[in-house]
């Protein structure tokens, strides 16, 4: 039997991991979030707190967990209204729980990351694959936090070798609110002058489905999860029904100098991801863990304009379905 | 790509009937294509049939001449039944029926061209060949359309023609034999092209280009629309002064200098002809009125240049056009970013500079694998990266397997931080030259061509053209062992006087962030103008392919080894360039 606890249930991604992971019927998971589950979690027992890293150790000795799937990042799944609240959350929270499995003898731990990490330059390779270092000095924001919180944790596992970090790096998730949705969907969304990078997506449902292979498998290392096609970004913008709105370089520059942090819009990333690709090589997500993704991101983008929001808002789905199911008896 | 042309079926048809009609071959010269594919040669992707190899061997080879014969309107994939039909119906003489063999042989190599299926414009087919081969092997390529358009010259001595003398104009006005089988013309016809020396093969080809032009009379009105009825109004005789007219001027254009202007001309016609391939028929009616009444081959009227200038200006309304369809996002690109159409659109403009602006010889085309991993490693030059474009067009155009391998050319990464150059690049399949990227390419079995020299080469000083620089270190051998892909040594010689370099302004260089700034004759005096590449004339030679499957990857990390078959490749580089610069007799 696999006892899982899932941190972060409360967003659509650990809900519908709960829900995978279900599927498996050795396994028990225990679920934590900062509010209800948006959407069924399958066989997970869940509730709402906020715990520190003595309350973690309590609850992960308890349950006697063997698998965390840590995906409490604030900015992720929902905005973040302050960076610093963020930053506290995302850093220091993945620090304490980290401490905690430790404590508590966690065998493992499933990190969300994001394809960023990387960084984007004209260095990097036109497909990186995970042997690529994190670039942690050019990043900022959301990004960073990943960064710190992923070179934070392989730093701590090298000295705990009963401890495995399995970093998953998810290209931008469409489905759900994500940053990436956010930009998509305002309008105008900001583009460079003269550059048009490539860019992957990744379906919610491939997501939660790498996270619960990733939980239940026993490989190590790093992961890169992504679409198999590959968009320029104003190509993902024009699909998404929308008209790029292109500014030039030496501008974005100055106004980003003089602190002007809003002249990039919904762009989540820094300026320097306007500027170069940032793609990845699925291949060893796909050799050693068995996923394939089954949403094109030209699809993804159709369905994200199709109906406003999503199609995979599961949800909404349930809650109608239920509802007809009632009238009906 | 267009659509707008006409279903394959219907030439069948046309050509099926050429047979009965056949006889009064005058009426076939008109085409029934549709009006705005006269110029454009849908097909330009075919290959000419003589680019296929053993294509071009004796004279019975010159079989691709049909395609001039009416019966080449069926297209490119009708040629070769058509090209039987005369023995069938056993009123063609033996020449035609020895023709017919040979052509049903080439018509196999043609195959491809049939696949490609648009209704073709015969006149601007036929001058590929001429065009193709202009510099070693012109004279097999028959440039018929010539005598095609005037049936006059089937009283040529095929065997005199053939013996390098032109067909003097006194002769070509004896017996046109009003009983003869047109499929018998190009037979006679195609003789007297070896006859014209080949300075004169491209001028040859420009009147084959346009068949049509010199066939109708200019009172016949439109050159793109002139209605089959029209043309075949044309008199006969109007025919046979133009006959005569064409034969002046190549006589005259044997000449030299002549010759190279009637090229180009023709050259940049084609370029035009086939972007207008693109335009509505509202567009090409508009240029039809503008060129109505102009004597097409006078290209030094103002008008013909006005005409030119339309189509060109209509060419960018059909890229913006282009542009807008795909507002909608809707095309995909590969992981590098590659986009098939972008490569579409700049084909002919990359087939005008490999034709015609620098009238490029590629040999040893063979040793480039039809399917697999190879590395193409090259010599760099020209200020400008053309040679990339160049072999990569060289490929596109010219390779025996004529499958449209796209070669991926790995750029310094440099360019990959430029606004507009990065995604286009990118767009052209172009990748950064990492080692990352060329070892990935490699195994996903691409043709990848590299220019180990970098910088160095492309920006040496016009004082050290040809002596090959430094190969790096040694990290395309690496790229090749890791992939066991085998080596093909390029040398290109005649980019090193494109941009004679004379000088390099550092100070300026450092101040843009350019990795140098050329001072040429032309640039930057002449500001934009000085960008225009000198008409040198190309060879681009493909070495024996050198296998590294008896080496084992891990001795890619092996400097003795690497650095070792660096230097054996530099040498066979630098040994192929010697012996084209010995041949070479001028630069131009």
């Amino acid at each position: 039997m696999t006892r899982v606890f899932i941190n972060g249930i409360d967003g659509l991604l650990g809900a519908r991991v709960a829900e995978l992971i279900s599927r498996d019927r050795e396994a028990r998971i225990i679920g934590l979030g900062r509010a209800r589950p948006p959407a069924p979690v399958g066989r997970a027992e869940w509730f709402a707190a906020r715990l520190s890293g003595k309350q973690f150790v309590e609850l992960l000795r308890a349950e006697a967990i063997e698998v965390v799937v840590h995906l409490d990042f604030a900015g992720a799944e929902r905005p973040a209204e302050d960076r610093e609240q963020a930053v506290q959350q995302n850093v220091i929270g993945s620090m304490e729980l980290f401490g905690a499995c430790a404590a508590a003898g966690v065998r493992r731990v499933v990190l969300l990351s994001h394809v960023g990490v990387y960084g984007a330059s004209a260095l990097n390779p036109s497909m990186i694959t995970e042997e690529r270092p994190i670039a942690l000095a050019t990043l900022s924001g959301l990004l960073r936090d990943f960064a710190e919180v992923e070179q934070f944790a392989i730093d701590f596992v090298a000295r705990r070798p009963m401890l495995q970090v399995v970093p998953l790096r998810l290209a931008s998730l469409i489905g759900g609110w994500s940053p990436m949705v956010a930009y998509l969907t305002n309008p105008g969304p900001p583009m460079l002058v003269g550059f048009d990078p490539r860019i992957q997506l990744l379906g919610l449902d491939d997501a939660a489905e790498g996270f619960a292979r990733a939980a239940l498998s026993s490989v190590a290392g790093p992961f890169n999860l992504a679409s198999d096609d590959v968009l320029r970004l104003s190509q993902a913008i024009r699909l998404a029904g929308q008209q790029p709105a292109p500014l030039l370089e030496p501008v974005v520059e100055l106004a980003l100098a003089l602190g002007n942090q809003a002249i990039l819009g919904h762009w989540p990333f820094g300026p320097s991801f306007l500027r170069y690709s940032c793609v990845v090589d699925t291949q060893r997500a796909k050799c050693e863990l068995g996923w394939a993704p089954t949403r094109s991101a030209a699809e993804l983008i159709q369905m994200l304009r199709a109906n406003g929001r999503l199609v995979e808002d599961r949800a909404e789905s349930e809650a109608a379905l239920r509802e007809f199911l009632a009238r009906r008896s | 790509m267009s659509d707008d042309t006409s279903p394959n079926g219907r030439p069948t048809e046309a050509a099926e009937d050429q047979p009965d009609a056949g006889i009064a071959g005058l009426d076939q010269v008109a085409p029934p294509e549709a009006a705005n594919n006269a110029v454009a040669s849908p097909d330009e992707y075919a290959p000419a049939p003589e680019i296929a190899p053993g294509a071009g061997a004796g004279p019975d080879e010159r079989a691709p001449a049909p395609e001039t014969t009416p019966e080449a309107v069926a297209g490119p994939d009708e040629r070769a039944p058509v090209a039987e039909t005369p023995p069938a119906e056993g009123a063609a003489p033996k020449k035609g029926a020895r023709r017919a063999a040979s052509s049903a042989a080439a018509s196999g190599k043609t195959s491809r061209a049939g696949s490609r299926k648009n209704a073709t414009a015969p006149a601007a087919d036929t001058p590929k060949p001429g065009r193709a081969r202009t510099g070693g092997r012109a004279k097999q390529a028959p440039p018929a359309a010539l005598e095609a358009a005037s049936p006059a010259t089937q009283g040529a001595p095929a065997g005199a023609a053939e013996e390098g003398l032109d067909v003097p104009v006194g002769e070509t006005k004896t017996a046109p034999s009003p009983t003869a089988s047109w499929f018998d013309v190009p037979v006679t016809g195609a003789a007297p092209a070896p006859g014209v020396a080949p300075t004169a093969a491209p001028a040859t080809s420009f009147w084959s280009e346009r068949p049509i032009e010199l066939a109708t009379p200019p009172s016949a009105g439109s050159l793109y629309e002139a209605s089959n009825a029209e043309r075949a109004a044309g008199p006969a005789d109007t025919r046979f002064e133009f006959e005569v007219e064409v034969r002046n001027n190549v006589a005259e254009s044997v000449a030299g200098e002549v010759s190279e202007m009637q090229n180009m001309a023709a050259g940049l016609l084609r370029l035009v002809g086939e972007n207008m391939r693109r335009m509505t028929d509202q567009q090409v009616e508009r240029v039809n009125q503008i060129l109505r009444n102009i004597d097409l081959k006078d290209y030094l009227d103002p008008d013909f240049w006005k005409g030119i200038g339309m189509v060109l200006r209509y060419q960018i309304d059909e890229q913006v056009g282009f542009i807008k369809r795909r507002l909608n996002g809707e095309y995909s690109t590969d992981p590098f970013g590659m986009d098939p159409e972008v490569i579409a659109v700049v084909r002919p403009f990359l087939r005008f500079m490999y034709r015609t602006w620098w009238r490029i010889k590629a040999e040893g085309l063979e040793h480039v694998p039809a399917t697999g991993r190879a590395l193409l490693v090259a010599n760099h030059s020209g200020v400008l990266p053309w040679d990339g474009a160049m072999i990569a067009a060289a490929v596109a155009e010219d390779h025996p397997a004529q499958n449209d391998r796209i070669v991926r050319s790995l750029h310094l990464h440099w360019f990959s931080t430029l606004p507009f150059v990065a995604p286009t690049l990118a767009a052209m399949g172009q990748v950064p030259g990492l080692p990352e990227n060329a070892i990935r390419l490699l195994q996903n079995d691409e043709l990848v061509c590299v220019f180990p020299e970098g910088l160095k080469g492309v920006g040496k000083l016009y004082k050290d053209r040809y002596k090959l620089a430094r190969f790096g270190r040694g990290g395309f051998v690496q790229a090749a062992l890791r992939a066991r892909s085998p080596i093909v040594p390029v040398a290109v010689v005649g980019a090193e006087e494109i941009y004679p370099m004379l000088g390099n302004a550092q100070p300026i260089a450092r101040l843009l962030g350019m990795p140098y700034f050329p001072i040429t004759p032309f640039f930057p005096w002449l500001g934009i103008f000085g960008v225009i590449p000198l008409p040198t004339r190309w060879s681009i030679t493909f070495c024996e392919p050198l296998p590294t499957d008896t080496y084992d990857p891990a001795e890619a990390d092996d400097p003795l080894t690497v650095l070792g078959l660096t230097e054996l490749v530099r040498e066979r580089i630098q040994a192929t360039i010697d012996a084209k610069l010995a041949e070479r007799k001028m630069v131009f």
